[in-house]
């Protein structure tokens, strides 16, 4: 499904991500983990573009993508991403934060384009919240508005950067669910989280991240019970 | 006092349809100034170094002289190159002017809105333009609201200046009866007030606008 190849990425002198290998496929959940300043982040927004690696290639469906030559937003259709901080559009409603880029970009009509976010509405457990707008929203409902606004784009992966690390923690249960039927439903998913539970439950793979590089790859069996990397389990015994 | 009841009244009518030319021009070159503050805002944060440079020197140009010099150098400028009415010179040169300051407004409010919108609606697929377009503008003007509104109150009473080429607006009119009744004090202090009851009208209008604005107080948002 995604293929990363030697990826590079620097932020003038800061060298981020230090030719990292990662393929995830169809169906596939892979949780990546590690500590702050790994590069978990700027792997997951290079995979749709927001970063530009310098060095390095991205594969989608098996065909290389060209920054120069390719369109970044026929990509970014295909990529579905969700924020920390929810970013959604304060001044449209949870429906038009929604419809905004099936109408605009899919040439939906306004009719199919709503019809499409109320069922998405309903599966994130807000059919009611359609009129509300996003200040009107509690933490957890911002982010169950942002899956549902990116799954509108009918994308073939979605990509989460620690989407519950804003949230109160009673609210994180709610998201987490979302996402766990929606792994369940068969979509192929890369999470920047720090929740390990959900790792353990959800995920097919665990991939651990440090200074850049990926030094393990895992099931979540192993990567909690029997870790390969001395750095992974120093890590492990920080976070669990 | 009585003196300037009786100004008051000999000159209410004349000084009401110089308070329409005033309102005119204010209106014409507001409008012009938005255009131009709008494209110049973007000049200035494009990635383009030619396109920064521009807007760079215009609104040093025009921060860093009297407007006054400015409308005078405008006017015999635009006049030597095409035949315009002094009304419409006026508004130009005026609009140039306040051009420079909605320019620096609207980049402000542009830069102020959060990067993560521009990058969630890119994460959806939308074009830079679109994006700037359906999520970053309606926002930013929002918040240019307040000192958009400031910004026109000036550019109101700036409009006065154009009298010195001779647009019989409200100072102009003054001007005029003043040199015919020898009560410049009395004249002036009446054109003041029309002045002052103008802005107070605008500043409502413009609180007005602000609260209806607002999507969480029943107002209109974007569609």
């Amino acid at each position: 499904m995604i293929k990363v190849r030697n990826l590079h990425k620097y932020f003038g002198q800061l060298h981020v991500l230090r030719g990292v290998d990662l393929s995830v496929g169809s169906n596939e959940v892979v949780v990546l983990i590690g500590p702050s300043g790994s590069g978990k982040s700027t792997l997951l927004r290079c995979l749709n573009f927001l970063e530009e690696a310098q060095e390095g290639e991205i594969q989608l469906s098996g065909q290389v993508v060209d920054p120069k030559k390719d369109s970044l937003d026929k990509v970014r259709e295909r990529v579905g991403m969700v924020f920390q901080h929810f970013n959604l559009f304060p001044h449209m409603t949870a429906m038009k934060n929604i419809t905004m880029a099936p109408i605009n970009v899919k040439r939906k009509s306004k009719d199919e384009a709503r019809e499409e976010a109320l069922t998405l509405l309903e599966q994130v457990g807000l059919g009611d919240k359609a009129d509300s707008y996003p200040d009107q929203l509690s933490g957890g409902q911002k982010q169950r508005v942002a899956i549902a606004r990116a799954l509108a784009m009918n994308p073939e992966i979605m990509l989460f950067d620690e989407v519950t690390s804003a949230l109160d923690p009673e609210l994180v249960g709610d998201v987490l669910g979302v996402m766990k039927n929606l792994a369940e439903s068969g979509m192929t998913m890369i999470v920047v989280s720090h929740e390990m539970g959900f790792a353990r439950e959800v995920a097919d793979r665990v991939v651990m991240m440090d200074e850049g590089k990926i030094i393990e790859d895992a099931s979540p069996q192993e990567m909690f019970e029997n870790p390969g990397e001395e750095r992974t389990r120093r890590f492990l015994s920080e976070v669990l | 006092m009585t003196d300037m009841w009786q100004i008051l009244g000999e000159y209410f009518v004349p000084f009401l349809e110089a308070t329409g030319v005033t309102l005119k021009l204010t209106a014409v070159s507001l409008m012009m100034a938005v255009g131009i503050g709008l494209i110049v805002a973007f000049m200035k944060i494009s990635k383009n170094r030619g396109l920064r440079a521009i807007a760079y020197v215009y609104i040093t140009v025009i921060r860093g002289t009297p407007l006054i010099v400015q409308l005078m150098f405008l006017y015999f400028g635009i006049t030597a190159i095409v035949v315009l009415s002094s009304f419409w010179a006026g508004s130009l040169a005026l609009a140039v002017h306040a051009g420079a300051y909605v320019a620096e407004i609207f980049r402000g409010s542009i830069q102020s809105i959060d990067r993560g919108q521009m990058e969630a609606s890119r994460s959806l697929g939308v074009s830079h333009w679109k994006s700037m377009r359906l999520v970053i503008l309606p926002q930013a003007f929002r918040r240019a609201i307040p000192p958009l509104g400031n910004q026109f109150i000036i550019g109101l009473k700036d409009s006065s200046l154009v009298a010195y080429l001779g647009v019989a607006e409200l100072y102009g009119t003054a001007l005029s009866a003043q040199a015919e009744n020898f009560m410049p004090f009395e004249t002036y202090v009446v054109a003041g007030m029309y002045y002052l009851v103008l802005v107070l009208i605008f500043s409502l209008l413009v609180s007005r606008l602000e609260k209806r604005m607002d999507p969480m107080k029943g107002g209109v948002a974007n569609d």
